[in-house]
C-alpha cells in the first residue's frame, strides 16, 4: 500500500487512485467502469486525499494528519483504512506515545498538546458529530491552532468520514459482484 | 415552498448559519479564494459557511467539485432520490441545517413532501414505496454502521429496482453528507427565522 502513497499534489492522470487501491478495484472489475464514469467525483476524491496527505503541505505536519486519519479509521472500525494509514505512518518518525494511546483508545491520557486536542476533536467529530460546540473549537485555539489549521483539521476528519463510507460501500458492491 | 413542516426540532423553513470562529472578509479575498467561492455556490460570498471554509481554498475547491458532481450531475440516480439520501443522513446525524436545505430540494424535485414529513418524524421505516424505503434503510445503515455494510445491503437496493450506477450515486450522496453534516454541526450553528407575528 505504501507504494500507492502520493508524493505530489494534484490528481495526476495515470497516478494510482487511493480508493481503487484500498478497495482492490481494477479495470477488470465491472464496478471499476461504473465508478470511473463519475470521473469528476473520482478526481475530486483523489484530489482531496492528495491535498490532505501531501508531505510538503503547509500547516499541520504530515505525521499529525496521519495520526488523525488512523484514529478516525480505528474509531469507525474500518479495517482497510486503518491498515492503510497505519502503513503510511511507517514512513515517518514515529510518536510511540501517541500511537499507543490511539491504539488503546485512550487519547485523553496524553499530556496536553496540540496533537492531543486534535485527537479528542477527531473522536467527537467521528462518533458524536451532533455534540459539536463552540467550546470544542476554542479548545483547539487554546492548544495553539490558527483558524486556517482548524479548518484543515475539520475538513480532514469530515473527508475521512466520507472516505470510510465510500470504501465500505464500494467494497460491498465488489463483494456482491464476485458472489 | 408550500407547507411548513416542523417536527422533532427539524424544519423545512429556510435557515441561516453562522460560524463560531472568524470568517474571511469577502472584500479582502485572494484571487484564488474568490475563484473557489464562485465555483462553490452561487451565494458563497455571503455565506458564513463558505467564507469560513475558504481559509483553505484548495481544500474547499476539491470538496465543492466532489459535492457538486455528486448532487447535480445528470444521469444515474434521480436527483430527488439523491436528495432523499442526503436528507436521511442529515436527519440521522442530527444536522438541522442540512435537513432543512435538502428537505426543500427534495420537495422541489419530487413535487411532494410526504416523505419529508415521515423522515422528520421517524426516519426508520420512512418512504412511500419500496424503492424509497430501500434508499432510506441503506442511508441509515451507511451512516450508523459503515463497518457492517455488505453484499446484502447492496442486494436490497437491487431488489428495490436500483441499477448498479444508481447505487453508486446513492452511496456518493450518502457519503458526501457524512462530510457535509460534520462541518455544519461542528463549525457553527443554524440561525432560525424570527417567529411570524
Amino acid at each position: 500500500m505504501n507504494d500507492n502513497y502520493p508524493s505530489t499534489t494534484g490528481a495526476r492522470p495515470g497516478s494510482t487512485d487511493a480508493v481503487d487501491a484500498i478497495v482492490g478495484l481494477t479495470p477488470s472489475d465491472p464496478l471499476f467502469a461504473i465508478r470511473h464514469a463519475r470521473h469528476k467525483v473520482v478526481h475530486a476524491t483523489q484530489g482531496s486525499y492528495e491535498l490532505f496527505f501531501d508531505p510538503s503541505s503547509q500547516g499541520l505536519p504530515i505525521q499529525e494528519r496521519l495520526l488523525v486519519a488512523w484514529h478516525a479509521s480505528l474509531l469507525s472500525r474500518s479495517d482497510a483504512l486503518a491498515r492503510h494509514y497505519r502503513d503510511a505512518l511507517d514512513r515517518y518518525a514515529s510518536d510511540a506515545e501517541a500511537m499507543a494511546a490511539i491504539e488503546g483508545g485512550r487519547v485523553d491520557s496524553l499530556p496536553p498538546s496540540r496533537l492531543r486536542a486534535m485527537l479528542i476533536f477527531t473522536r467527537k467529530l467521528i462518533l458524536k458529530p451532533v455534540e459539536g460546540d463552540q467550546a470544542a473549537l476554542e479548545q483547539l485555539r487554546d492548544a495553539g491552532m490558527a483558524t486556517a489549521d482548524i479548518v484543515t483539521l475539520a475538513q480532514l476528519v469530515a473527508f475521512l468520514s466520507y472516505q470510510i463510507r465510500l470504501v465500505a460501500g464500494l467494497s460491498a458492491m465488489k463483494a456482491l459482484e464476485s458472489l | 415552498m408550500s407547507t411548513i413542516i416542523k417536527n422533532k426540532g427539524y424544519t423545512n423553513e429556510t435557515l441561516e448559519w453562522k460560524a463560531w470562529l472568524d470568517v474571511v472578509d469577502p472584500d479582502n479575498c485572494t484571487p484564488e479564494q474568490t475563484e473557489v467561492l464562485e465555483m462553490s455556490h452561487p451565494k458563497a460570498k455571503v455565506s458564513d459557511y463558505y467564507l469560513f471554509l475558504v481559509h483553505q481554498p484548495a481544500i474547499l475547491k476539491q470538496r465543492s467539485e466532489a459535492f457538486n458532481a455528486i448532487m447535480y450531475a445528470p444521469g444515474g440516480l434521480a436527483r430527488a432520490d439523491r436528495e432523499l439520501g442526503s436528507l436521511v443522513v442529515s436527519r440521522i446525524n442530527g444536522c438541522v441545517y442540512c435537513a432543512s436545505v435538502h428537505a426543500q430540494r427534495f420537495e422541489q424535485l419530487a413535487k411532494r413532501n410526504d416523505t419529508v414529513a415521515q423522515v422528520f418524524d421517524e426516519p426508520r421505516g420512512a418512504g412511500v414505496n419500496e424503492r424509497e424505503k430501500a434508499i432510506v434503510q441503506f442511508s441509515i445503515r451507511l451512516t450508523e454502521e459503515p463497518e457492517n455494510i455488505g453484499p446484502d445491503d447492496i442486494q436490497a437496493l437491487k431488489d428495490a429496482g436500483l441499477e448498479q450506477a444508481e447505487i453508486l450515486d446513492l452511496l456518493h450522496a450518502d457519503a458526501i453528507f457524512a462530510w457535509a453534516n460534520r462541518l455544519m454541526l461542528n463549525l457553527g450553528e443554524p440561525v432560525f427565522p424570527p417567529p411570524q407575528a
